[in-house]
């Protein structure tokens, strides 16, 4: 290595390497794609917005994101803390805080170019659009500029980089739409956005400079003094039931509370609308089953030395966190289940709701109705603790390149899946051969799902994770819960809609069960390596 | 002293990749002594420590500790074990006091006395969060937590890199010679040869995965006496691996 420069950018080479590659493997697709097309003349019409935007758009915001996060140093730091995420490692090199901050800046930038420029080149863009040809690269590097230079800042309270950060590039943003919206033309597009590159260093080397001399300020009130914990556990699974709660656990009931007082404010926005009232609350639904994806990720994170040295067995660490997740999934639900009823109540909405309710009730009876919103509300639980747990297994494997190659084969899984499920529904003949061997692709699904249980459980059995009777109990537990919900869904559901195989079908594909057991067997992989 | 083996090592290879990290280590540790673990970094000493608190399964050859297999049963050993590592992992997010809450749960013999007694002698405040603690404070926490509940078997992972030099030699030293007195045993890991020799009773030397010496540290001193002087361990260490 001959100079920092070529050390830093080293490092982000090599630590990203597999990221350019996809990058460069996509813009070689959209390249081949464009060259066969306009090899035959043809005109480029898209016909929906949808495909341009799983095409162009989708992938060039997420590269977007990826680059903020990986030219910031965001994928490996706190991004809530008061100390910079800038890498306290990198401070020690004999080099100016000037250097520290230009070099990633300037390769961030050059990066937000290159992003734009191939994207630009190799993309099919509609006929009709007149593409711009630089203003976009120097918003890309102007973004990431003040998104480094705000997140390498210290901040005097914990959170407050998130929230000035978030603020600020929004504040950018909205001038920039003001500015197409008045239909500015490219020079004065760039002249808005030239000086914010060079304004973004200045903020970033001094916030460089502060984070080096370790210059945190502090406006947190004194602390408020908990009393000493003198009382036992009484026994180390509820120990590890609290560790568990307290590491992990709380996270998805704050990420709800601070979301849903901004989403149930829609309700007193669009009161006069019903049928935005009813997509707001759709959307406050669907936000701890969204939620719980993120939080997901955390929960799974493998085990650290000082918990693989405690004198636990590996199905009770998993236990442990089964039952934080549960407990998270129910404060979660709770607080929407108070939340709701409340702003109805006071934004004045709650009729809308209740004629909707009382709709239900006529067309299936009060029995059935209450069952469907009651299947629907245990739904939407269940599914929130299944998002929670289901990975749990990847990450218990503690292997890191399990994890990566999982978030590959899932990437590439919805690649496929999603524009595969937009033309479907949208071609009858293809939604019709669906519907005929619906039937026969749930049966495969629930053979290969039953196979792997069956398997996972030989492999509990072998090792010894579990004991007989834990095994007996949980197979017991699951044919009781598939079961219920078999008879709820024959009894909710005519005969003459779903036939009862298809419900028995859908029962056991619902209920976890092969990847959920698998955890236990992926914690002693990495346990005892 | 009784002679009862708490640790049994035997025929252990453990390979990572192309690297032989142990390479048929047999080793054997008997109730109530002080072993010293010395080797240079990157010897094998901290895989050997893995392999006996479970964390690593061996490949080929067995360890038994206190006659049990670690991998099979976490539960029957490491109740038995207390641990403090090189990298000291300590929760940061917990408080002293809720640390140890925690880890009394763990163990039945836990000794809220005796924590007590350690948790002034090592001056820790039990409202202090772990994270805002000095490294030399989170080492001291660590081995609080692992003394707490009087283990049978202490093992000290290069302990002595987050101590101050008075903390080595008052605490660490008082500490390994009391769990020694009342029965014990100690297995301390360390490349500072010095401290081991102050300590332990029996010493095993480690280099490249294979064991180049194990004997009582007096039966050490004496067969390498030159010319009526007795060297010192990192004489001795010099002279049969070749390097300080």
């Amino acid at each position: 290595m001959r100079s920092p420069a070529a050390a830093i950018a080293w490092q982000f080479r090599q630590r990203h390497r597999w990221g350019f590659l996809a990058l460069i493997a996509y813009l070689f697709v959209l390249a081949m794609i464009k060259l066969v097309i306009l090899e035959r003349g043809q005109r480029v019409d898209f016909d929906d917005v949808e495909t341009f935007a799983w095409v162009v758009i989708v992938p060039l915001t997420s590269t977007f994101l990826y680059f903020l996060g990986l030219f910031t140093f965001g994928l490996s730091g706190d991004i809530a803390s008061r100390q910079s995420i800038y890498p306290a490692r990198m401070f020690s090199l004999p080099v100016t805080s000037a250097a520290l901050a230009g070099w990633p800046m300037l390769y961030g930038s050059a990066a937000m170019a290159m992003l734009w420029f191939g994207t630009r080149l190799l993309a099919l863009w509609p006929s009709d659009v007149d593409v711009p040809v630089l203003w976009p690269a120097l918003l890309g590097a102007s973004l990431l500029a003040w998104t480094q230079a705000l997140t390498w800042m210290p901040y005097p309270l914990r959170g407050l980089r998130v929230i000035i950060t978030v603020l600020w590039l929004a504040t950018i943003d909205a001038v920039v739409m003001v500015a197409l919206k008045s239909k500015a033309p490219e020079t004065v597009m760039l002249a808005i956005l030239a000086p914010h590159v060079p304004l973004a260093y200045l903020v970033a080397r001094s916030a460089v400079a502060r984070a080096r001399r370790g210059d945190v300020p502090d406006w947190r009130l004194g602390q408020i003094s908990r009393p000493i914990r003198r009382d036992q556990f009484r026994s180390p699974a509820r120990a590890q039931l609290w560790f568990e709660w307290q590491q992990y656990g709380r996270s998805l009931p704050w990420l709800v509370a601070i979301l849903l007082p901004f989403e149930l404010a829609l309700l007193f926005a669009f009161r006069q609308t019903p049928e935005l009232i009813w997509e707001t609350l759709v959307f406050v639904l669907l936000t701890p089953p969204s939620m719980a994806i993120f939080v997901a990720a955390t929960v799974s994170y493998g085990v650290t030395p000082f918990i693989a040295t405690r004198p636990l067995t590996n199905a009770s660490l998993i236990a442990a966190k089964l039952k934080a997740t549960m407990w998270s999934t129910l404060v979660a639900w709770m607080l929407v289940l108070v939340a709701i009823p409340l702003a109805l109540r006071f934004s004045g909405t709650a009729l809308v709701v209740m004629e909707r309710v009382h709709q239900l009730v006529e067309v299936f009876g009060t029995p059935r109705a209450i069952a469907l919103l009651l299947l629907g509300l245990a739904a939407l639980m269940a599914s929130t603790w299944k998002q929670l747990v289901q990975s749990l297994y990847i990450g218990m494997s503690g292997r890191e390149w399990v994890v990566k190659a999982s978030v590959f084969v899932a990437l590439s899984f919805l690649a496929v899946v999603l524009p595969l499920t937009v033309w479907i529904s949208r071609s009858r003949y293809a939604m019709a051969v669906l519907w005929n061997n619906f039937a026969l692709i749930a049966a495969v699904l629930v053979c290969f799902k039953l196979s792997a249980a069956v398997w996972v459980a030989m492999r509990l059995y072998d090792k010894q994770l579990l004991s007989d009777r834990t095994l007996v109990i949980g197979a017991a537990c699951w044919a009781a819960i598939v079961f219920a919900l078999y008879g709820l869904l024959v009894w909710t559901f005519p005969a003459l809609l779903f036939r009862h195989y298809l419900l028995a079908l859908v029962a056991i594909l619902a209920v976890p069960l092969a990847r959920l057991s698998a955890a236990p067997l992926a914690l002693e992989w990495n346990r005892h390596r | 002293m009784p002679s009862e083996s708490v640790v049994t090592v035997s025929e252990l290879t453990r390979r990572f990749g192309a690297t032989t990290a142990l390479a048929s280590v047999t080793l054997s540790m008997a109730r109530g002594a002080v072993y010293g673990l010395v080797g240079a970094n990157g010897a094998g000493k901290t895989t050997l420590i893995k392999h006996i608190l479970g964390l690593l399964r061996a490949e080929s050859g067995s360890v038994r500790v206190f006659g049990r297999d670690p991998v099979a049963d976490p539960v029957g050993v490491l109740s038995r074990i207390g641990y403090l590592s090189e990298e000291n992992d300590l929760p940061g997010w917990m408080r002293m006091d809720e640390l140890i809450r925690y880890s009394r749960a763990f163990y039945p013999a836990w000794d809220d006395a005796y924590a007590d007694e350690l948790r002034q002698a090592f001056a820790l405040d039990p409202t202090a969060k772990i994270k805002n603690l000095s490294r030399g404070q989170k080492a001291r926490a660590g081995l609080l937590v692992a003394l707490a509940h009087r283990p049978e078997l202490l093992v000290l992972d290069e302990p002595s890199s987050g101590l101050d030099p008075i903390v080595r030699r008052d605490i660490l030293g008082a500490v390994i010679r009391t769990i020694a007195h009342e029965g014990r045993t100690v297995l301390f890991s360390s490349h500072l040869l010095e401290e081991v020799e102050q300590v332990a009773d029996h010493v095993t030397m480690i280099d490249h995965g294979t064991i180049v010496l194990s004997a009582p540290l007096s039966e050490i001193k004496e067969s390498h006496r030159v010319d009526g002087r007795v060297p010192s361990l990192d004489e001795i260490f010099v002279s049969r691996v070749g390097k300080a």
